[in-house]
C-alpha cells in the first residue's frame, strides 16, 4: 500500500515538479510570479486535444505541434502583457497573470466547451506488475519523460552558452545589458521555455484525467511547490514538485481525499512562517 | 506610486453648490430602490432594458461586495499589504453568523457584531506571517490561510449541515423583519455610509497618514519612530473585521451559502474590483464593485435581447454569456493595468483636471 501510494506520488510528483521548473525559470529571469502557469497546463492539454483529435496530426508532429505552440503562446505573452508591466508594482504583476488566466480559462470554454475532453495518445497505458506494486505504464512513462525534460534543460542551463546568458541576465539585469546581452530575448526565451514545460506537464496530466480547465488547479500546485522547494533555487522547484506530489498522494490516501490540498497549503503555510526562503533556497538579506 | 485621492473636490466649486450636488445624490440613491421595484420614474413606466436589466437584489448584493472592495482597498491600496485571501473572511463571517445566528439564534445585530468580532481576531492571526516576510511571501501566506479557511468551513457545513449548504435565518432589527429587498437596501446603504466614512476619516488621523508613509516607504516609517508591525496588524484586523461583517451580511441576504461560493475566484474578483476602481481609492472601490457586480446583468439583458438572432451573436450573448462576461472583465483589467494603472479614479481625477484647466483658460 505504502510503495503504491509512493509510486503515484512519485509519478504525479515528476509532473508537478517539471511545470514548477517552468514557473521557476519564468521567475528567476522576470521576476514575475506566474498564477497562470495552472492555466499554461490546461493550454497544454488542449493543444494536444487540438492537435491530435482535431487535426489528426501523428504523434511525433503532435509533439511538435504542442512544444510550438506553447513555446509562441510565452512568447507572446511576454511581448504584449509582461514586457509593459516590466519595473511596475508586484500587485499590477499578479493581477495581469491572474487576469490573463481567467481570460485564457473563458477563452478555451468559448472554444472548445466547457465541458472536458478525453484526450487519447499512442502512449502506453497498460499496467504491469512489479512484486505486488501494481504500476500504470503511462504514470512510468509521464514520470521517464519529465526527468529527461529536466535533465535536458538542467544540462541546457549548465552547458550552453545560450544557457549561460540566461543564468548571467537573471543574475543581473544591468550587468547583462552592459556585457551586450539582449535582455529581452532572454527574457522571451525563458517565457517559451517555462509555458513549454507546463504544456508537456498538460499533454500527461490531461491523458491521466481529462482535458478541461479543471486541470488549473493542479497546475496552480507548481506554486507552493516553488516555495517549499525555495523560489530562487531551479533544483529546489524540482524537488518541490515531488514532495508536493508525494505529499498529496499520502495525504489522500491516509488522511482524506479532500484533506490533500489542505495538508500541502498547511505546509507551505509552515515553510512560510519559519523558512521562508524554502527549503533550498539561499535566504535572502534585505539591503537598505 | 499609488496616492489616495482624499483631498476635496477643487476649490473653484463653491461649497452651496456642492450641497446641491450631496442633496441630489442622496435623493437619487434614496428614491433609486422605489424605481426598481415598481419599474417606474415620476410616474412613467420604465422598460427593462432602460433599467439596464437590473433589479434591487443585484444592488444590494453590489452593496455588500462595495463593503468588501472598501476593506480591501484599504489593506491593498492604503496599507500597502496585498492579500489574496479576502474571500477568507467573507467565509470566516459566513461561518460565525452560521454559528452564532443559525445554531445559537442570537439576534441579528450581534451575529453581525460577533462576526466583526471573529474577523478581526482572523485577520490579525492571518496577519503574523506579516511579521516575518514580506512581499511576494506574504501574498502566498494569504493564499495559503484562504485554503485553511475555506477547507474548516467544508468540514463545519459537512458536520452539521449537508451538501446543500448553511441555511440561515430572517434578519431582524428587533421587531422589523428584514425581509423585503427594499428593507434590505435601507439597512444596507447607511451602513456602507457609516463604514465608508469610517475609513475615511480614520485615513485622516494621525494613524492613518503614518500608515500611508509605511506603504510608501516602510523603511522611512520605521526611522522616525512608527512601530509598523503593530500598524500593520491593526490595519489587517480592520479590513477583515469589515469584510468578515460583509460575509455575515452576504450569507443572511442570500439565506443559504455554501463552501464552494468562497473559492479563489471570490477572493480575485475583489482585487479585480479595486483594479478597476482605482488601488487606494475608496471611491474608486465603489465604482469597482458597481461595475463587476453590475455589467454581468446589463449583459443578460442585451442576451435576452437577442436570443432570436443568428449566428456570433447569439453564440456570444447566449451559449457563452458567462464566459463573454469573464473575458470582459479580464480584458478590460489587462488594458488598465497597462494604460491606466490607477484605475477609472485616475482616469476621473485627469477628465477633472483636464476641465478645470479649460475653464481656467475659458
Amino acid at each position: 500500500m505504502l510503495a503504491q501510494v509512493l509510486f503515484s506520488g512519485l509519478a504525479l510528483g515528476s509532473i508537478y515538479g517539471l511545470v514548477a521548473l517552468g514557473f521557476a525559470v519564468i521567475f528567476k529571469a522576470t521576476d514575475v510570479f506566474n498564477f497562470a502557469q495552472g492555466m499554461f497546463v490546461v493550454c497544454g492539454a488542449y493543444f494536444a486535444v487540438t492537435a491530435i483529435s482535431l487535426l489528426g496530426l501523428s504523434f511525433p508532429l503532435a509533439i511538435l505541434f504542442i512544444i510550438g505552440a506553447a513555446a509562441l503562446m510565452g512568447v507572446v505573452i511576454h511581448i504584449f502583457l509582461i514586457q509593459p508591466l516590466s519595473g511596475r508594482p508586484m500587485l499590477s504583476v499578479i493581477m495581469l497573470t491572474i487576469a490573463l488566466s481567467i481570460a485564457m480559462r473563458a477563452l478555451i470554454e468559448m472554444i472548445y466547451g466547457p465541458q472536458g475532453r478525453t484526450l487519447t495518445t499512442p502512449m502506453p497505458t497498460g499496467v504491469f506488475l512489479l512484486g505486488d506494486l501494481r504500476i500504470s505504464q503511462l504514470h512510468l512513462t509521464a514520470a521517464v519523460v519529465c526527468w529527461g525534460c529536466m535533465a535536458v534543460f538542467g544540462g541546457f542551463f549548465r552547458y550552453t552558452s545560450i544557457g549561460l546568458l540566461m543564468r548571467a541576465t537573471a543574475d543581473s539585469h544591468e550587468a547583462a545589458v552592459v556585457s551586450g546581452i539582449n535582455v529581452n530575448t532572454m527574457n522571451r526565451l525563458a517565457w517559451a521555455i517555462g509555458s513549454t514545460l507546463a504544456a508537456v506537464g498538460g499533454l500527461f496530466l490531461g491523458q491521466l484525467q481529462i482535458a478541461s480547465t479543471e486541470l488549473e488547479t493542479i497546475g496552480l500546485l507548481a506554486l507552493p511547490a516553488v516555495v517549499i522547494g525555495g523560489m530562487q533555487s531551479i533544483p529546489g522547484a524540482i524537488i518541490g514538485g515531488l514532495l508536493v506530489g508525494i505529499i498529496e498522494q499520502l495525504a489522500a490516501s491516509y488522511i482524506s481525499p479532500k484533506s490533500s490540498d489542505i495538508v500541502i497549503y498547511v505546509l507551505l503555510l509552515l515553510i512560510l512562517m519559519f523558512r521562508p526562503w524554502g527549503l533550498f533556497g539561499q535566504r535572502e538579506l534585505g539591503r537598505v | 506610486m499609488t496616492t489616495l485621492n482624499s483631498s476635496p473636490s477643487p476649490p473653484a466649486a463653491a461649497s452651496w453648490q456642492r450641497w446641491v450636488w450631496w442633496l441630489l445624490a442622496a435623493a437619487f440613491v434614496g428614491y433609486l430602490p422605489f424605481v426598481l421595484t415598481d419599474r417606474a420614474a415620476f410616474g412613467v413606466a420604465l422598460s427593462n432594458m432602460q433599467l439596464l436589466n437590473l433589479g434591487l437584489t443585484q444592488i444590494n448584493l453590489m452593496v455588500i461586495a462595495m463593503l468588501g472592495a472598501l476593506s480591501l482597498n484599504y489593506l491593498t491600496g492604503c496599507a500597502g499589504l496585498i492579500s489574496i485571501g479576502h474571500a477568507a473572511f467573507y467565509a470566516m463571517g459566513a461561518m460565525t453568523a452560521a454559528i452564532t445566528g443559525s445554531q445559537w439564534g442570537w439576534p441579528f445585530p450581534l451575529v453581525l457584531l460577533s462576526a466583526a468580532v471573529t474577523g478581526a481576531v482572523a485577520g490579525l492571526l492571518a496577519g503574523l506571517p506579516s511579521l516575518r516576510v514580506r512581499g511576494l511571501y506574504f501574498v502566498l501566506s494569504t493564499l495559503a490561510v484562504h485554503y485553511v479557511v475555506v477547507y474548516v468551513f467544508l468540514e463545519y457545513q459537512f458536520k452539521f449541515f449537508d451538501v446543500v449548504g448553511v441555511p440561515y435565518p430572517a434578519a431582524a432589527l428587533g421587531p422589523l423583519e428584514i425581509n423585503t429587498p427594499i428593507r434590505w437596501y435601507f439597512f444596507l446603504v447607511p451602513l456602507l455610509a457609516l463604514v465608508y466614512l469610517g475609513l475615511r476619516s480614520s485615513l485622516r488621523t494621525r494613524e492613518g497618514r503614518v500608515m500611508m508613509a509605511m506603504r510608501d516607504h516602510e523603511l522611512a516609517a520605521t526611522s522616525v519612530g512608527v512601530d509598523v508591525r503593530i500598524l500593520r496588524l491593526k490595519a489587517f484586523g480592520l479590513s477583515s473585521a469589515i469584510a468578515s461583517m460583509a460575509g455575515a451580511l452576504y450569507a443572511y441576504y442570500l439565506t443559504n451559502v455554501t463552501s464552494e461560493a468562497f473559492g479563489i475566484q471570490f477572493a480575485i474578483q475583489f482585487i479585480a474590483m479595486i483594479i478597476i476602481g482605482g488601488i487606494g481609492s475608496l471611491p474608486g472601490s465603489l465604482v469597482g464593485a458597481a461595475l463587476w457586480l453590475l455589467l454581468p446583468s446589463v449583459i443578460a439583458g442585451f442576451a435576452a435581447q437577442a436570443s432570436g438572432s443568428t449566428g456570433i451573436v447569439r453564440v456570444l450573448l447566449v451559449e457563452h454569456r458567462a464566459q463573454l462576461v469573464q473575458l470582459i472583465f479580464a480584458v478590460l483589467v489587462i488594458l488598465l493595468l497597462i494604460f491606466a494603472p490607477g484605475g477609472f479614479a485616475s482616469i476621473g481625477r485627469q477628465i477633472r483636471d483636464r476641465l478645470a484647466l479649460r475653464r481656467k483658460q475659458g
